[in-house]
């Protein structure tokens, strides 16, 4: 296994790479003398000040040496700075963001994949049922509605009509008028907590599937569950800098339910049906018929035998959601106002920023590929076949 | 006369562990009705070993399914009974069905190979089984205990316990399925083709040790194959079934000495000979019907070269040939004989 992670970080590396360097030719080169244009082909400023401008910027080099130094930068954790937001550095605008967008669509990856796997196991389980047809016709329905026009529906129902969620954005400005906190922070806290919490239920389901008694493995599938809540209540509630974030934790909380929503309706059918279909194959195997014939009970079948296995080509199509996800990312944030990568992508580029749009291309990247790492290694953990041949 | 009930009484004296009487079953399809069992009556007794052969599609695994009533969904039970010392399984609950799976009867499936799932290992799998099935349950040293000398007994190092299925050779897989169909203490064992997927080294290597276990600890097999060669040498009644139905039983040695109903001379006959004198070429034609329109009379008569007027209106009843011998057939008599010893 060991052997097998770095093969797969060295190659990672690699890629990005040329991956980076691709993005960066495509910005700099593609547009040609246009950024020098935007920024210091302005008539109103005098040539001196120009020169000065294009030299501080860098812009007077060579494009090999451009390149040089930015790539030589960049491992240095130097983005360069912004031109819109002269002089702030592109790493401070990204260490913003991307915690942002990072956590939105962790949160909006995990709720959509486990409430289409558990629907999918659901629909393959009791098939024939008049149920099933009225949740996939729906869900398909869903998965085929057009993204931004979905997303603008849900906000007018629930924030419009309803006003029962916020409209957009990533909290309410009014009522952190005098915070003590940055909005960040709080963010990041929320980030941590809910995190803690998510590994001890995922922890808890781990075993629980390798327990061969049935009453445990509900015990532990539970107690996860309890004692997620239990540490979030806790954190909430009982600590000091708990209780004096939680309002504004509780806002930014508020903020993001509507496009997670959003984004869990329209994509959890796909993951629905792929799980549908992989566990109608599993369930027609010989050892579904074996575990039957074993006398074990239903619930043990279909949970220990038939999902688990189905759950491989699940994990596998983890690979394009983190596709989907970034470039759905993209369209859910400018709907929503959600200050993430996908907006800083969009602005940057519209309006020229160079160092921040490759900034963010880079980082988008760096998602995609350490999202198909994390994909890999869940899969190796979880199919002993792949384990094997990969480190023999 | 009621010839339905005779083939129950094929081995007399020895106490009846498993009767099946009459026993119709249809698969419902978008098609039409799949008459996948039609009025099949044997029985086994304990410590015997009892083959059903026939080509593939005759209803054989729809049998051996239909004793752990384990058929697919659209499996439907017409009529008949299938009686475990007794009890009819066809009116258990579903929970005390599922106490009787693999406590009273296991079963070695068609294709075995693929009877492991693959993400567990394979001791973990035949644990899983022995906490269902012992009460008090068993503790893990009593469990460790009784795997290891499963595995011995199979002829595996108790090593590979610990090994994912695909880690195993076939023949070693094979083996380990065996080991796990005894882990609970059956009286029944059914093993569906057991060795189609092996080489036949390994195919004979396991059967006889199968033999040799079913022997020592004084279990009942149901051995299912297409294979007549492969059943004759493992058993000591056997069932020929044709298009869902049983057309012919009888004691082994009878069946093979003198098979009486036309499909069990044909099949045995396309058995290349290796001893024995050189037999007529005769061949088995043609393929068995589609069982959503069977065809009426005797079901295989379009098959028969002996097939009269009689036999494309008249289903013919099992009738007794011999002290332990039935055949449904209007002709048996004009059968030849096969002029070949048993294997
Ligand atoms: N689930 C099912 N639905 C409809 N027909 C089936 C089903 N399973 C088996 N059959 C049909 O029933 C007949 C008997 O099948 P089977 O019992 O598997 O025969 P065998 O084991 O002798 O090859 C075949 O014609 C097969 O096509
Ligand atoms: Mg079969």
């Amino acid at each position: 296994m060991i052997r097998y992670v770095t093969r797969r970080l060295i190659q990672m590396v690699f890629l990005f790479l040329v991956f980076l360097t691709v993005t960066w030719f495509l910005l700099y080169i593609l547009p040609g003398d246009s950024v020098a244009l935007k920024y210091a082909g302005n008539p109103n400023i005098p040539p001196q000040a120009r020169e000065v401008a294009m030299e501080r910027l860098g812009l007077d080099k060579p494009v090999l040496i451009q390149f040089r130094d930015y790539m030589f930068n960049f491992f240095q954790g130097d983005l360069g700075v912004s031109f819109n937001q002269y002089p702030r550095p592109v790493v401070d605008i990204i260490a913003e963001r991307l915690p942002r967008t990072l956590v939105l669509f962790l949160a909006a990856l995990v709720t959509y994949y486990w409430a289409g796997f558990v629907a999918g196991k659901y629909l393959a389980w009791r098939r024939g049922n008049r149920g099933e047809m009225l949740i996939t016709v729906s869900g398909v329905g869903l998965y085929s509605m057009f993204l931004p026009f979905f997303a603008l529906m849900l906000i007018w129902l629930f924030s419009v009509q309803l006003g029962l969620l916020p409209l957009s954005k990533f909290l309410d400005p009014e009522q952190w008028r005098d915070a003590p906190f940055m909005a960040n922070q709080v963010f990041m806290r929320l980030f941590w907590v809910t995190l803690a919490g998510g590994i001890a239920m995922f922890g808890a389901s781990f075993f629980a599937l390798r327990t061969r008694s049935r009453r445990l493995e509900r015990g532990l599938k539970w107690g996860g569950f309890v004692l997620a809540a239990v540490w979030i209540l806790f954190y909430w509630w009982g600590t000091e800098s708990g209780q004096a974030m939680r309002v504004y934790a509780g806002d930014i909380g508020f903020h993001m339910i509507l496009p997670v929503l959003t984004l869990t309706l329209i994509a959890f059918a796909g993951v629905m049906l792929l799980t549908r279909s992989s566990m109608l194959e599993t369930l027609r195997e010989d050892y579904i018929l074996t575990a039957r014939a074993k006398g074990l009970p239903e619930g043990m079948v279909r949970d220990r035998h038939a999902a688990r296995t189905a759950l491989l080509p699940v994990v596998t199509s983890l690979v394009l959601a983190v596709a989907t996800v970034i470039d759905g990312g993209v369209i859910t944030e400018a709907v929503f106002s959600w200050p993430g990568m996908g907006e800083i992508l969009i602005s940057s580029v519209l309006s020229e920023d160079i160092p921040v749009a490759v900034g963010a291309f880079s980082f988008i990247g760096i998602m995609a590929l350490v999202g198909h790492f994390v994909v890999d290694v869940l899969y190796g953990l979880l199919d002993p076949r792949i384990r094997v041949t990969e480190h023999g | 006369m009621t010839t339905r009930k005779l083939p129950l009484e094929v081995s007399a004296g020895r106490s009846r562990l498993l009767e099946v009487d009459g026993l119709v079953m249809r698969y419902d399809t978008e098609a039409g009705e799949v008459s996948a069992v039609e009025n099949v009556t044997f029985s086994l007794g304990r410590g015997e070993a009892m083959g059903l052969v026939g080509e593939s599609g005759c209803g054989k695994t729809s049998v051996a399914l239909s004793l752990l009533r384990l058929a697919p969904d659209n499996a439907r039970y017409q009529s008949g009974s299938i009686l475990w010392e007794g009890v009819d399984l066809l009116e258990l609950s579903d929970q005390k069905m599922r106490e009787y799976r693999w406590a009273e009867i296991s079963m070695v499936f068609q294709g075995a190979m693929n009877a492991w799932n693959p993400v567990y290992r394979v001791g973990e799998q035949i644990r899983e089984a022995m906490d269902q099935h012992f009460d008090p349950p068993l503790n893990k040293s009593e469990k460790d205990q009784r795997v290891d000398s499963l595995f011995q007994l199979v002829g595996l190092d108790p090593a590979l316990q610990t090994r994912y299925p695909h880690e195993l050779s076939g023949g070693m897989r094979q083996r380990a399925v065996i080991a796990m169909a005894l882990s609970c203490e059956p009286k029944l064992i059914i093993a569906d083709e057991p060795t189609t997927a092996l080489d036949v080294i390994v195919q004979a290597q396991i059967l006889e040790e199968l033999k040799e276990i079913q022997e020592d600890l004084g279990l009942s097999i149901l051995y299912i194959s297409h294979d007549m060669a492969v059943i004759a040498q493992v058993t000591e009644t056997i069932g020929v079934m044709y298009a869902g139905k049983l057309v012919e039983f009888g004691s082994t040695r009878e069946v093979f000495h003198r098979p009486r109903h036309p499909y069990s001379y044909l099949l045995l006959s396309s058995i290349p000979s290796v001893t024995g004198p050189r037999r007529r070429p005769v061949s088995l034609e043609g393929t068995p019907p589609n069982l959503l329109a069977p065809p009426a009379g005797c079901r295989f008569h379009p098959r028969c070269p002996w097939a009269t007027e009689q036999c494309r209106t008249e289903e013919p009843p099992m009738m007794e040939i011999g002290p332990s011998q039935w055949a449904a057939c209007w002709n048996s008599e004009q059968v030849p004989e096969m002029g070949e010893q048993l294997p």
